[in-house]
C-alpha cells in the first residue's frame, strides 16, 4: 500500500531528524549577558574547548530556568549580574565555591578587590551602577537632577525597574535605603515613584525605552545601558546622585555538580586575561560598557568611570530582602 | 463549540458494527486502544507537566532546592487569595477576556462573512489579511503599537495622536483594541470554514420559499453557525487569558495586571516562587473550564452533520454600491490590523535610534543587512526555527489526525473531554507548560534518564512545540471530521476497507485542506512561539523568538525588529509555497463546481481562501 507507507515513511523520517544526537561540548554556560556570546568564542578559538551559550533571556528567566533545574542543574557556568543571588544559589548548594586560587591569579583593582564575596560564591569579572538617565529633550540642562532627592521634581514622569524582577534594582533598592535612610527614604520613594505604570518595569530596555518614547523624562537605570544608548547616538545622559552610587558586580559562578571542572577553571582564566577582556568589550550593547576592575584594562571611550561609590552592606541587603521587595511591590507596582 | 459533536444512529452504528478483521497495527490500536492512545497523549504532552507545577500549591516543597518534602500545605493558595493583587488580575483577565471574545467574534465573523459571501472587489487579496494578521506574533503588534502610540512615539511625532488619545489607550481600551485586531483572525477562520461547509442548499431553498435574506441568516444560518460562534467565542477568551504578549507590554505599561503576567513575575527570579505560579494557573485554567463546562451544558442539542461531499459552494451577494462600502470596512481593518502595525515596525527595522524619531539623517540599512547576512546568529536561529517549525506542524497535524480519526468513533464523551482539554490547554500559558516539561523532563527520575526526548535537546524543545499545538491541530481537524456524513467512510468499510486504508484515502483527501490548514498554523505559529522556546531552549543554539526576545529586552529593537521582518517574511513564503499549490490542486473553481457539484468535493476547512 504505497500511500500508507509513504505517510509512515515520512514519520519515521521525522523522528530520525529529531533524534539527531546533541554533540557534547566541554562547557554549557548559562547567562544572561551581552558579551558572553562574543567571549565563548573568543575562548573556544583560543583553547579549542567547545562551549554550548545558552541564553533564555532576562536574568530573570535565566534564574527561573536553574531554579526549575534544581537539584539536577545542566549548566557548568552560570554568568549574571547581581551578587546577592549568587549568594543565594550557593547557600542552595547549586553553586560551589570559586577555589581560592582563582582569586590569586587575578590582578584586581581596589574595587575589584573589594566586589570579592567571603563566601566566594561569585567570581567578579566587571561591574556597573546604577544612575538616572535624562532624556535630554524633555528635560533642560539647567534642570538636570542632581540627587536622588532631586527626582521628587519628576514625579509621575520617573521610570523604574520592580526589584522582585530585577537583580541590579534591588541592589539600588537597598543602597538607596543605606544612604537616605530606611523611612525617609521609603517617604522620598512614594513622593517620586507616582506613575504605577512607569515604576514596575521588568528589565533596563524597558526603562531605556519609556526615557526614549518621552513616557518618562527619567529613568533610575543600570548605567551601563545609558553609555550604550549614547553611543548609539539616542538623546540621553547619565547623571551620578550626590549620595554615591552602589556598584553591581557581574558573578561568575560554577555549577555544584560541574563534571567539567578543569574546562571551568580554563574559562575563568580566560575571562581575567587581557583576551578576555577585550572580548568582553567587542559589541555596542548595554553589558559591554561594563566598567573593568582588572589592573591594565580600561572601559569602552565614552564610558564614565570615575564614580564615587557607596559599600552596600551585604547583611543588611540580604537580611530585608523579602520585605524591602514585597514593600516595593505593594507601593509601586501593584 | 457542539459543532464538534455527534450523537447519531449511525455513528453509534460505525462504533460497534463489525467489519472485516483489521488490517496493521494502527487498526489494532484503533480497536482495542483509541481511547487509551488519546488519553495517554494528552496525559505525557500535556497532563503530567502540567500536574507537577500545579500540584506545588497544595505541596510547596515538592521541588525545593534543599530539603525537598511532600507535605501538604494550603499556605500558597491562602497567601495568593488573600492578595489583592492577585484577585484584581482574575477580574482584570475576566473583563479583557470577555471583551475581548465578544469584540472579536463580532469583528472575524462581520469579515468571514463579507469576504465568503459578499462580491466585493478585491475579494481575494483581502481574504489574504487574516493569514498576514496571524502570521504576526502578539509581542511584536504590541510593540508596534507601543511604538506608535507613546508619547513620543511615531503617531505622536507626526502630529496625528492627540495627548487625550495617547493615555486612554495604555489601559482597558487599547488592550481591547490591539487584542482584537490581533486575533479576529482565529474567528473569522472559525466561521469562516463554518461557513464553508454550510454550502447554499438549506439557504437556497429558504429563498425559494420567500423568506428575506435577514431571515435566512436569522433563522437558518445563524443557528446553523451557532456552535462555530461559540468556539470562536472560547477560543478567542482562552487565548486572550494566555496571552504574554500584550500582557507584558501593553498591559504592563497600563499597570493593568493580568493572571499571565502575574505567573511571569512569580517564575523569574531564584529561587522560583512555584506555588504562587501553580496557584495562579490553577485559576487561569478554572477560569476557561468554566466557560466550556458552561457552554456544554447550556446547549446539549446533537450537531448537524453538513459535508456530504455534495455541498455546492455558496452563491454570492450582490451588494450593489455597498460593496464598496464593505470593500472599505475590510480595507479599515487591514490597515489598522496589518499595514500599520508593520509599518511601525519597519521603520525601526529601517532606523538607528528611536529617540530621534523619522528623519532622513536617522534611517539606516545596517539592522537589516545584519539580519539577511550568511552565518549571522541572528539567521542561524532563523533557520533553525524555520526547520523546528516545519518539523512540529508535520508531527503535530499527523498525531492530530490519528486522534480525530480515533475519536470520530468514540463515544461523545470521550469527544467533550477531549475538547474540553484541547481548549483547556490552548489557556496554559506557554510559560507554565516550559516549566512542567522541565520539572518532567528533568527532575523526575525515569524520565530525566530517557535519551530521547532530551531536556536540553531539540527534541524536547519540539515535543513542547507539539504540545502547545495539537489542542488547535485537533480543533481545527476534528470539526472537519465531525462534518464528514458518516456513509462515506461506513461504505467503505462495508467493501472491507481497514482503518488505515479509510483513514488515508477517503477520510484525508476529503479533509486535505483541513489538514494542510492545521499544518500551516501550527507552522506559523511555531515559528514565533515564544514561552516554550525560552524555557527549553536547546543547547545548539536559540530559535529566533528567543534572539528576537532577547534583542528587544537588550534594547536593540532595531536588530530584534529586522529579524522579525525576516522571520515572518520567510514563513509567510514558506506557507504560501505549500498552500497555493495544493489548494490548485485539490480545490475546483467555483464555476466547475458548479456544473457537476456531484463528482467535485469541496469540503474542509477553507479558511477563508
Amino acid at each position: 500500500m504505497n500511500v500508507r507507507t509513504s505517510f509512515y515513511l515520512a514519520i519515521g523520517l521525522s523522528a530520525l531528524a529529531m533524534a539527531a544526537p546533541a554533540s557534547a561540548s566541554d562547557l554549557v554556560l548559562y547567562d544572561a549577558l551581552d558579551f558572553a556570546g562574543p567571549v565563548a568564542k573568543a575562548f573556544q578559538a583560543k583553547t579549542g574547548l567547545t562551549v554550548d551559550v545558552v541564553e533564555p533571556g532576562s536574568t530573570g528567566e535565566t534564574l527561573g530556568k536553574i531554579a526549575a533545574e534544581g537539584s539536577n542543574p545542566q549548566f557548568d557556568i552560570v554568568w549574571v549580574d547581581g551578587s546577592a543571588v549568587m549568594e543565594r544559589m550557593a547557600a542552595d548548594h547549586v553553586l560551589q565555591a570559586i577555589p581560592a586560587a582563582a582569586y590569586d591569579k587575578v590582578a584586581f583593582t581596589d574595587l575589584g578587590k573589594s566586589l570579592i564575596p567571603q563566601s566566594h560564591a561569585f567570581l567578579p569579572t566587571g561591574t556597573s551602577t546604577t544612575a538616572i538617565e535624562v532624556n535630554t529633550k524633555k528635560v533642560p540642562a539647567g534642570k538636570m537632577p542632581k540627587s536622588w532627592a532631586d527626582l521628587q521634581s519628576f514625579a509621575g514622569g520617573v521610570a523604574a525597574k520592580d526589584p522582585n524582577l530585577s537583580g541590579p534594582a534591588y541592589q539600588w533598592l537597598a543602597g538607596f535605603f543605606q544612604t537616605n535612610g530606611l523611612d525617609a527614604g521609603k517617604a522620598l520613594l512614594a513622593k517620586t515613584l507616582t506613575n504605577k505604570s512607569l515604576s514596575g518595569l521588568s528589565s533596563g530596555g524597558k526603562v531605556n525605552k519609556a526615557v526614549l518614547t518621552g513616557d518618562a523624562s527619567v529613568g533610575i537605570n543600570q548605567d551601563s545601558a545609558i553609555f550604550s544608548k549614547i553611543a548609539a547616538g539616542e538623546p540621553v545622559v547619565a547623571v551620578y546622585p550626590s549620595e554615591g552610587s552602589v556598584s553591581l558586580p557581574q558573578g561568575l559562578g560554577i555549577s555544584a555538580k560541574t563534571q567539567h571542572m578543569d574546562a571551568a577553571r580554563k574559562f575563568i582564566d580566560f575571562v581575567t586575561s587581557a583576551e578576555g577582556q577585550a572580548a568582553m568589550q567587542n559589541g555596542d550593547d548595554t553589558d559591554f560598557f561594563y566598567i573593568p576592575i582588572i589592573k591594565g584594562i580600561n572601559a569602552k571611550p565614552g564610558r564614565e568611570t570615575n564614580i564615587t561609590y557607596t559599600h552596600l552592606d551585604d547583611a543588611v541587603a540580604s537580611a530585608h530582602e523579602t520585605e524591602w521587595k514585597q514593600w516595593y511591590k505593594a507601593s509601586f507596582v501593584q | 463549540m457542539t459543532i464538534l459533536q455527534h450523537s447519531n444512529a449511525a455513528a453509534f452504528a460505525r462504533g460497534v458494527g463489525a467489519g472485516k478483521p483489521p488490517l496493521g497495527r494502527l487498526s489494532t490500536l484503533a480497536r482495542h486502544g483509541g481511547p487509551f492512545a488519546v488519553y495517554a497523549v494528552f496525559a505525557l504532552l500535556i497532563g503530567l507537566p502540567l500536574a507537577l507545577v500545579l500540584v506545588q500549591t497544595v505541596m510547596p516543597g515538592l521541588f525545593a532546592a534543599q530539603d525537598a518534602s511532600n507535605s501538604l500545605s494550603l499556605e500558597p493558595l491562602a497567601r495568593v487569595f488573600n492578595s489583592p493583587y492577585v484577585a484584581g488580575s482574575v477580574l482584570h483577565s475576566l473583563e479583557l477576556g470577555m471583551l475581548v471574545a465578544c469584540t472579536t467574534t463580532a469583528l472575524g465573523g462581520a469579515f468571514a462573512v463579507l469576504v465568503q459571501r459578499c462580491d466585493i472587489p478585491g475579494r481575494t487579496a483581502i481574504s489574504m489579511v487574516p493569514w498576514l494578521v496571524f502570521l504576526t506574533p502578539s509581542y511584536l503588534k504590541a510593540l508596534a503599537w507601543v511604538l506608535l502610540m507613546s508619547s513620543g512615539g511615531y503617531l505622536a511625532q507626526f502630529g496625528l495622536l492627540p495627548a487625550s488619545l495617547g493615555s486612554a489607550f495604555f489601559g482597558l481600551t487599547g488592550l481591547v483594541f490591539v487584542h482584537t485586531l490581533s486575533l479576529f483572525p482565529l474567528a473569522a477562520f472559525i466561521i469562516g470554514s463554518a461557513l464553508a461547509g454550510l454550502g447554499s442548499e438549506l439557504e437556497d431553498a429558504a429563498r425559494l420559499s420567500g423568506a428575506a435574506p435577514l431571515r435566512i441568516w436569522l433563522r437558518i444560518n445563524g443557528p446553523l453557525l451557532a456552535p462555530a460562534i461559540a468556539l470562536s467565542f472560547i477560543a478567542t477568551f482562552a487565548e486572550v487569558l494566555s496571552d504574554f504578549g500584550l500582557a507584558s507590554t501593553i498591559a504592563r505599561m497600563s499597570n493593568f495586571g493580568v493572571l499571565t503576567y502575574g505567573i511571569y513575575a512569580a517564575a523569574s527570579d531564584y529561587p522560583v516562587d512555584f506555588p504562587a505560579a501553580g496557584a495562579q494557573a490553577l485559576v487561569l485554567l478554572s477560569l476557561v473550564l468554566l466557560v466550556v463546562v458552561a457552554d456544554r451544558l447550556l446547549r446539549r442539542r446533537a450537531d448537524p452533520r453538513l459535508i456530504s461531499g455534495r455541498a455546492r459552494p455558496a452563491r454570492l451577494y450582490d451588494l450593489g454600491k455597498w460593496r464598496w462600502l464593505a470593500m472599505a470596512a475590510t480595507l479599515a481593518i487591514a490597515f489598522l490590523a496589518l499595514a500599520l502595525p508593520l509599518a511601525a515596525i519597519a521603520a525601526r527595522a529601517l532606523t538607528q535610534t528611536l529617540g530621534h524619531g523619522l528623519v532622513w539623517s536617522n534611517f539606516t540599512a545596517a539592522s537589516m543587512v545584519a539580519a539577511l547576512s550568511l552565518n549571522t546568529a541572528a539567521n542561524d536561529g532563523l533557520l533553525r526555527s524555520l526547520f523546528y517549525a516545519g518539523l512540529t506542524a508535520l508531527i503535530a497535524s499527523s498525531l492530530a489526525l490519528l486522534l480525530s480519526a480515533q475519536l470520530d468513533r468514540a463515544g461523545p464523551v470521550l469527544r467533550s473531554a477531549v475538547i474540553g482539554l484541547s481548549l483547556g490547554s490552548v489557556a496554559i500559558p506557554g510559560i507554565v507548560l516550559g516549566f512542567g516539561y522541565i520539572l518532567v523532563w528533568n527532575r523526575l527520575p525515569g524520565f530525566r534518564d530517557w535519551p530521547f526526548p532530551h531536556y536540553g535537546d531539540g527534541s524536547l524543545l519540539v515535543m513542547g512545540y507539539v504540545a502547545a499545538a495539537l489542542p488547535y491541530c485537533l480543533v481545527v481537524i476534528l470539526s472537519a471530521i465531525g462534518q464528514l456524513a458518516p456513509g462515506l467512510t461506513d461504505a467503505a468499510r462495508l467493501h472491507g476497507v481497514g482503518a488505515t486504508r479509510r483513514l488515508l484515502a477517503i477520510t484525508l483527501p476529503l479533509i486535505l485542506l483541513s489538514v494542510v490548514t492545521a499544518f500551516l498554523l501550527t507552522f506559523i505559529r511555531t515559528v514565533f512561539e515564544l514561552p516554550i522556546s525560552q524555557m527549553l531552549i536547546p543547547r545548539s543554539g536559540p530559535p529566533a523568538p528567543t534572539l528576537i526576545l532577547k534583542l528587544f529586552s537588550h534594547d536593540r529593537d532595531g536588530l530584534a525588529s529586522a529579524i522579525a521582518l525576516v522571520a515572518m517574511a520567510a514563513a509567510g513564503m514558506g506557507a504560501a509555497l505549500v498552500w497555493y499549490p495544493l489548494r490548485r490542486f485539490v480545490r475546483p473553481r467555483r464555476s466547475a463546481a458548479l456544473v457537476d457539484a456531484g463528482h467535485h468535493q469541496t469540503v474542509g476547512v477553507e479558511p477563508l481562501s
